[in-house]
């Protein structure tokens, strides 16, 4: 089926709804649907194989009055993004759509959060962004809010809700790590029966932030890009995309290249993080060390590149800052060569450990029905089984022209999530090769562009980590609404089956094997025996103490 | 087979005799930076106008410009520099430059901070200064406009333009 007739259908079903089509792009299908009726769509939707990518509250009150609810939904074998939205006057409420596309209920329970609309269903469940001693009927998404709000800190609102056990302050924000998240794990002697998660204590409000008259359309790349400390470019490239799209800014080809070959050695570096990171949790120092050891030149390459190793700084509107001379692709292409051989006599070592091996095979299973109930992304979806990227399925950039193999293990556990990332990197590699090779001529960034307002877009970058999707409605000088969806926001959820029934001891490699990036979304754990009520602290890389047992 | 299983390992072994020892002796060894590397900026206070161009494009607001009596203040703090070098590209006088520096660790947070002072030029009319004297002198080397007209501050000037407009229809003053 055609772009063309998949559009048609969708229209075909969004007039029998009594909705309306808003706009449609080449990328994405804006519609309107009758509150009513949206959970009908969504369920058509959502059968039709569209995965839920996130859902975006605004606040539209100064242009019509009202609050909306943006569910973005992606059909990733047409490549097209169908963007629903449901408005409601103050106070009144909205429906969920958890029920039928269970993915749907962190970001619907985040709009409830942040910008206080009623979601029917979701009233009595606890907040899951604003902090509990955040005042009541402060919603810092709301414009009347002014961006640098700070509630004043008291312990009164703390109130009935402070529990009256209180553990020692070793977690959540752990010393050795740097990214604060918090786990409870109720374990049955050495099982774990439950999870439970509380996260968000990095929330640095970079949405509102960029709302405020200190950031303009220039300078959001650059805050975009600290949202994350390891897959920064790919927030401040797919912050770029969406306001190109948004605007239909035609990007000079050279500069796409050089977006694509800078993303893929993120790709690279990240995932060669993961892996000694993996085998430090396993108890493998020596492969860690080394791991790292063979990381180093690429982090040096990005640097040559960029002029940073990391936040590179070279995203703009329009463009890049930086260009490729040719002795730079001398050296990349030279860098690149000798990683890839390093990296292939080290996997024959690595996959061979019987200690990373055995801990990793059949571990943290996600079984395919539950990767596709959460519309999971990543790795973590492809070691399931299920063949989402990015890249493939809504090229952006220049890798429409790059071949490249999509790695798929249907196990769904540890190892398979291991496998996949072994196996992109040696295709990243592939990708920045034939990249540099095919560089064509010309500028690297437009002279001039207009941002007009109020035109909606959404783009969708692969991070090392997933799917990262940023929702955007221009305004004047800065983004009206800007919505980032990071990849681990939609892994988390899935934690909680890939940890239920599994020892204690291999937690600690599930809760990693998603390569969580928390300040996009510390891995202090807390762990509670069910019969006993005794609790104490962890961290990730105690594991394998729980393994020595 | 089972020699092999418990042998392959251990080629980890030859990997690491092979590759040697790789820390480097920092900071006594060859410097670590590669050619583009992008550290602190330094402003050549001698170019600068003062116009305050890069205070606009900076985005963590690292360069800042205030208003000291009858001066302008162009401060660069350190401590809040993402090193992107945006200033950089948009400074119209070439007046920074992107350094390779990196050791920035001080004591105290004042060595973090640096200034360059500008001398504000009065307005011919109010007497009021309102722009530095460099941003003068060097706007009128690239733009043909007069003295006169430079010295005068962005309200007197309309307000002279009101005048004289008002003058061409009959108005008394």
């Amino acid at each position: 089926m055609s772009m063309k007739d998949v559009v048609k259908e969708i229209e075909g079903k969004v007039v029998e709804f009594g909705g309306v089509v808003e706009t449609i792009t080449d990328t994405a299908v804006f519609v309107e649907i009758p509150k009513e009726r949206v959970k009908e769509f969504a369920k058509w939707l959502y059968n039709a194989g569209a995965f839920l990518k996130t859902c975006a509250g605004v606040d539209e009150r100064s242009i019509n009055s009202r609050f909306a609810v943006y569910h973005i939904f992606g059909l990733d074998e047409k490549g097209i993004d169908v963007v629903l939205r449901i408005s409601s006057l103050e106070g009144e409420a909205l429906p969920s759509i958890a029920s039928e596309v269970p993915a749907a209920e962190w970001c619907e329970l985040e709009a409830r959060d942040m910008l206080g609309l009623h979601i029917l269903g979701h009233e009595s469940k606890p907040r899951l962004v604003l902090p509990q001693d955040w005042p009541n009927a402060v919603y810092p998404l709301r414009k009347d809010v002014p961006y640098d709000y700070r509630p004043p800190s008291s312990v009164e609102n703390f109130g009935k809700e402070l529990p009256s056990e209180v553990g020692l302050p070793v977690g959540p924000y752990h010393p050795i790590l740097h990214e604060p998240e918090y786990f409870e794990l109720y374990v049955e002697g050495e099982r774990v029966v439950d999870v439970f998660y509380r996260g968000f204590h990095v929330h640095r409000g970079i949405e509102k932030l960029a709302e405020s008259p200190r950031f303009t359309y220039k300078t959001i790349p650059f805050l975009a890009e600290r949202i994350c400390g390891i897959c920064g470019f790919v927030h401040s490239s797919c912050y770029v995309l969406t306001v190109e799209r948004a605007a239909k800014i035609e990007v000079p080809e050279r500069a796409q290249f050089i977006r694509s070959i800078v993303l893929e050695i993120e790709r690279i570096h990240s995932h060669l993080l993961w892996l000694g990171v993996a085998a430090h949790i396993l108890g493998y120092d020596a492969g860690f060390m080394h791991i790292w050891r063979i990381r180093e030149p690429i982090m040096v390459l990005a640097e040559l590149l960029t002029g940073s190793r990391k936040t590179y700084g070279i995203n703009i509107v329009g463009g890049v800052r930086r260009d490729i001379d040719e002795s730079k692709k001398k050296k990349a292409l030279d860098v690149l060569r000798n990683v890839r051989e390093e990296f292939k006599r080290f996997v024959e070592v690595f996959t061979s450990v019987p200690e990373i091996v055995k801990r990793a095979t059949g571990t943290g299973v996600l079984p395919k029905d539950d990767a596709r109930a959460l519309s999971v992304v990543g790795p973590t979806a492809r070691g399931s089984g299920l063949r989402r990227d990015v890249r493939k399925d809504y090229p952006y950039f220049a890798y429409r022209l790059a071949s490249f193999k999509v790695p798929v293990y249907s196990e769904g556990d540890n190892l398979a999530r291991l496998l996949v990332r072994v196996d992109e990197v040696f295709e990243s590699i592939s990708i920045v090769e034939q990249l540099l090779d095919a560089l064509p001529r010309g500028s690297i960034a437009v002279e001039s562009y207009e941002i007009p307002s109020f035109r909606k877009a959404v783009g969708a970058v692969e991070a090392p980590r997933g799917e990262d999707v940023h929702f955007i409605i221009t305004g004047h000088g800065r983004p009206y609404r800007w919505r980032v969806r990071a990849p681990t926001y939609q892994n988390i959820p899935a934690l909680k089956i890939m940890l239920r029934n599994t020892p204690l001891a291999d937690a600690f490699l599930t809760i990693a094997s998603i390569d969580p990036c928390f300040s996009c979304t510390d891995r202090a754990v807390v762990i509670r025996d069910v019969r006993s009520g005794f609790r104490r602290f962890a961290s990730l890389f105690e594991g394998r103490r729980y393994a020595n047992k | 087979m089972q020699i092999s299983r418990i042998a392959s390992p251990l080629k980890l072994l030859t990997i690491a005799l092979k590759v040697g020892r790789v820390t480097k002796k920092y900071p006594f060894g060859p410097p670590l930076l590669t050619e583009s590397f992008r550290g602190a900026i330094s402003i050549d206070p001698a170019k600068c106008w003062g116009c305050g161009a890069c205070t606009l494009v900076c985005p963590p607001n690292a360069l800042t410009m205030r208003l000291e009596g009858e001066k302008i203040v162009l401060e660069y703090f350190k401590g809040r520099c993402i090193f992107c070098g945006m200033c950089a590209d948009t400074c119209p006088a070439n007046a920074i430059i992107v350094t390779k520096e990196f050791e920035l660790a001080a004591t105290s947070v004042e060595d973090l901070k640096e200034d360059v002072i500008h001398k504000m030029s009065k307005c011919a009319i109010c007497g009021k200064p309102f722009v530095a004297t460099a941003e003068i002198r060097d706007v009128m080397k690239m733009q043909p406009i007069t003295e006169e007209y430079a010295n005068i501050c962005p309200e007197c000037r309309k307000k002279r333009a009101v005048k004289a407009f008002g003058m061409r229809f009959g108005a008394s003053t």
